[in-house]
């Protein structure tokens, strides 16, 4: 069973998110912001329980927004996990800032529920 | 076959031949210079080029030779074995084995028969070199390896080949196989040379049973129109069939390791998967996008681990298993050097299906393929496939290029003509010599027996005119005969390395001058004695590894041959950096032999010593190795190269090395000779041996012992008479004021003087050494035909004054 960890402030996006995750029979937890996901990530990573297979990361945030929670995340010598980076700037360079930071995969918002399920399934190499 | 050779077939042997010399040039180059990927792609193209050339006779045990050998070039190339010394042995003798063919096809019109047996050895242990290191290098069966390699590549070929078939089209395949129907993909990619060994891939093709759908593309990117070798092939073609597989293997039975046949999954045609699979390759290439934006940053290692897991993952799920090995492999090349480059390479070398289509040059022309596909019944489908193939054959067919490729044509232009010709040419520049030298004699004729003075002045002027041609046209002659040293000098790298690696020595040659050119027939007399001189600087000059070691000696010796130009002369140096020659040892020999008496030997000096080893009889081995000592002594190199006009000389230091300095004329066409009157008769003499003429007064004639002498310059000449030496009984006259007009001739480093009864002119002659029966008189270095129709004697003063 994999298990997804959802970072965004809006909680109407953590519930679109996380019903299109659980009804694909996933695992699924919350953090509103960069500092709360980066805390859970790394309890997570701690001795006997299940680090987390892949994180859906929105950007503007109060606290920690989004590039500086991946820029730490994957400072810290832990099992990386993929990365996909959701937000409403669909510029080159907003693209260009999300990879630097640390993403594996940029989507547009508002992420659709079959293609970003497509590319979730792809990226927890699920074979259907 | 007869042994009249068509022209054709001898063309291929002389490029051939001049193939192999690049061969085992390159062979050696390599060997120095292992990594150089240049030298072996050049390499194998020389090797390929023969053995295509090869192809079109009916040698088959050549062929399959230099097939053997070509393949276990395209291993090295690939990086799939190392080179090293002991493949370098082989891929000389699979040369040598080529040359000595060649040979029997020269001398009796066809390769021994008796040769296939060494040839089936040969490309067993050609073989088996490359198979034994791919199994070492691989770990696993070499031939597993390059298949598994071939399929791989065939696997990206299909899956970028499917997503070019109507979507409909593969819905009703999908539907097919899942009903339980098996449906075969079949690849057949016809070996650039399949058109030199009769095959034709288009009908193969065309012909295939049960054929669905198919297509034909370019196997690599069309080269520029100038470049193309329309004899090569280079296409691939594609089908879907669903024929029986037995049927199809039958089909391809004669084209074996060409083709490659697998079922066709269901995944691979299936519309939504090939939309999953299209996504997860361009997530893959999205983490290209994300690693190259980072290079360099603090937090590199975490974010490798996140693309990595995320390509692992993309690629696991759509199936792509036997790609995750070398990707973890990648990975931990990438972490070692905290850089992304290996990952970065890797996802560029396996996620390419979006670019591919994107990127082809000839995009426009796959797109017109879908015109060769066929869903039709199999009959209606091979006159279609012809009709679309030609549409291809047709693009490719206007930059014909015969023969060579752009780069196979590396170095200036030549033209390449039998020496028969030249010579030819050059006797009748000679011929055209003396007729012209006839032209002042007809002037005199003209004024004095005729009195037409206006006659002979006009005759004399056009002879000048005549005259300048015939100079230039002489010099031209002797331009085309001039050839660099490196034609003799080539064959020694290969040479030196054998006797060293024999002898269990290490030796460095270093070769210098080699573009200094000479006559065709000094650089072609130069190679026996060459040989011989070298073989006795590796065999008794140079010292053993340790030896030289102890003797605070760098382990490798150094041979350096080296020619250059000294005013009409080619000097040619051997010089060697090891023990040297013991002067005593030399005395000791000679003295034993019986080659000098005592008086004379402590009269020498230790250099005049050393050149002892050139008196006839003389050997210092100790023991005869198979190398040298073969009773060829090095009189026998003295005598070939005197009779070359040259000389020889020796200089060595025990313990520093050993230096032989060869001089030769630059060219032997043209003699300049002295024309002396004695007797009644004109005699010519080289004017290499002359070193001055004199008049000795008759009073300054000394009688020492039996031999008149005189002192000339400070120095004691003995003085001989041309009639004695003739054995004529007329003696010598002397001119009025009782002067006796010498000769100082230099012969064997010694001062002689020549008497004669008068000096005449010295004339430029072409000699033409004595035939038949005259061909014993040693006396005569040749005869010469004058001007005036006369024929002149010329003497070998070497023989002459012995």
């Amino acid at each position: 069973m994999k298990h997804i960890l959802i970072v965004d402030d809006a909680a109407t996006v953590r519930l679109y998110e996380r019903a299109i995750f659980e009804d694909a029979g996933y695992i699924v937890r919350e953090a509103s912001n960069g500092l709360e996901a980066l805390e859970s990530a790394l309890a997570a990573c701690a001795e006997g329980q299940h680090p987390f297979d892949l994180y859906v990361v929105d950007v503007n945030m109060p606290q920690m927004d989004g590039y500086s929670f991946l820029r730490t995340l994957r400072q810290h010598d832990i099992p990386q996990a993929p990365a996909i980076m959701v937000s409403t700037e669909a510029q080159e360079c907003d693209r260009r800032k999300a990879f630097e930071a640390g993403a594996n995969l940029y989507i547009v918002k508002p992420a659709r529920p079959v293609p970003l399920l497509r590319n979730v399934k792809l990226m927890l190499g699920e074979t259907q | 076959m007869t042994t009249a050779f068509s022209p054709l077939l001898l063309q291929f042997m002389q490029e051939s031949r001049d193939g192999l010399q690049e061969i085992a040039t390159r062979l050696l180059a390599l060997e120095r210079q292992p990594a150089d990927p240049e030298l072996m792609e050049s390499l194998f193209r020389v090797v390929h080029t023969l053995k295509g050339n090869c192809g079109l006779f009916e040698f088959p045990e050549m062929f399959r030779v230099l097939h053997a050998a070509e393949d276990l070039m395209s291993a090295v190339r690939d990086g799939q074995v190392a080179y090293d010394r002991e493949m370098a042995d082989l891929l000389l003798e699979a040369m040598d084995f080529v040359a000595h063919q060649f040979d029997d096809i020269e001398l009796a019109g066809q390769p021994d028969p008796a040769q296939a047996v060494s040839c089936a050895e040969l490309v067993a242990r050609l073989r088996q070199r490359c198979g034994m290191q791919l199994a070492e290098g691989g770990g696993q069966d070499g031939q597993q390896a390059t298949r598994h390699a071939a399929e791989e590549a065939a696997r990206s070929y299909m899956t970028e080949a499917l997503a070019r078939v109507p979507p409909s089209l593969r819905m009703a395949w999908a539907d097919a196989t899942r009903a339980g129907e098996t449906l075969l993909w079949v690849q057949y990619t016809p070996e650039p040379e399949c058109f030199f060994k009769g095959e034709d891939p288009l009908r193969l093709a065309v012909q295939m049973p049960g054929v669905l759908w198919r297509r034909v593309l370019p196997g690599s990117a069309w080269p520029a129109v100038g470049e193309l070798d329309a004899y090569r092939a280079n296409l691939v073609f594609q089908a879907v069939a669903t024929a029986d597989r037995s049927v199809l293997d039958e089909h391809f039975r004669y084209v074996p390791g060409q083709f490659w046949i697998t079922d066709l999954p269901t995944a691979a045609i299936d519309v939504k998967d090939q939309t999953r699979t299209n996504d997860a390759l361009m997530i893959v290439q999205t983490q290209n996008d994300a690693l190259w934006s980072l290079e360099g940053s603090p937090w590199v290692p975490g974010h490798l681990k996140a693309a990595v897991t995320t390509i692992a993952n993309c690629m696991r799920a759509i199936g792509r298993l036997e790609v995750l090995p070398a990707l973890e492999a990648c990975a931990e090349q990438a972490l070692a050097q905290s850089s992304v480059a290996p990952v970065v390479a890797w996802i560029e070398r396996h996620a390419q299906v979006q670019a591919m289509a994107e990127v082809s040059p000839n995009a426009d022309l796959q797109e017109d393929i879908p015109a060769a596909e066929i869903t039709a019944p199999v009959a209606a489908a091979a006159a279609t496939a012809a009709a679309a193939v030609t549409t291809v054959t047709a693009d490719a067919d206007p930059p014909v290029n015969f023969g060579r490729r752009a780069e196979d044509s590396n170095g200036a232009r030549v033209l390449k003509v039998e020496q028969e010709k030249v010579d030819r040419l050059m006797n009748l520049i000679g011929e055209m010599v003396v007729a012209r030298n006839g032209l002042p004699y007809l002037a005199s004729r003209a004024e004095n027996q005729y009195g037409e003075r206006e006659l002979g002045r006009d005759i004399r002027a056009q002879h000048a005119v005549i005259n300048r041609i015939v100079e230039e046209m002489q010099d031209a002659i002797m331009q085309v005969r001039m050839m660099p040293v490196s034609f003799v000098f080539q064959r020694f790298p290969r040479l030196v390395r054998d006797i060293a690696r024999r002898l269990g020595k290490e030796v460095q040659l270093q070769l210098e001058g080699e573009t200094t050119e000479a006559d065709k027939n000094v650089i072609e007399a130069l190679a026996d004695p060459l040989v011989h001189l070298v073989r006795n600087a590796l065999d008794h000059g140079m010292e053993m590894p340790e030896e030289r070691r102890a003797a605070g000696k760098p382990a490798t010796g150094k041979l350096i041959m080296s020619a250059r130009q000294e005013a009409d002369c080619v000097v040619i140096e051997i010089a060697d950096d090891g023990r040297g020659i013991d002067p005593a040892v030399i005395r000791g020999k000679a003295y034993a032999r019986g080659l000098v008496d005592e008086a004379t030997l402590e009269r020498m000096s230790d250099r005049e010593a050393v050149n002892l080893v050139f008196l006839p009889g003389f050997s210092t081995a100790e023991a005869v190795t198979d190398l040298s000592g073969r009773g060829v002594g090095m009189d026998a190199v003295r005598t070939a190269i005197e009779r070359l006009h040259g000389s020889v000389h020796l200089e060595s230091q025990a313990g520093q090395g050993t230096r032989l300095q060869l001089s030769l004329p630059l060219s032997m066409a043209v003699t300049n000779v002295m024309i002396v009157q004695s007797g009644d008769v004109q005699y010519g003499l080289p004017m290499e041996a002359v070193v001055e003429t004199v008049r000795v007064p008759a009073a300054d004639v000394h009688r020492i012992k039996q031999h008149n002498a005189a002192v000339l310059r400070g120095r004691i000449v003995p003085l001989l008479e041309l009639n004695s030496q003739l054995g004529l009984d007329t003696p010598q006259r002397c001119n009025e004021h009782d002067e006796w007009a010498t000769l100082i001739l230099r012969v064997h480093g010694q001062y002689l003087g020549l008497v004669i009864d008068d000096f005449r002119e010295v004339v430029e002659v072409i000699l033409k050494p004595l035939s038949g029966v005259l061909a014993g008189l040693t006396a005569y270095a040749g005869s010469a035909l004058l001007g005036d129709g006369s024929v002149l004697m010329v003497l070998n003063p070497k023989e002459l004054l012995k």
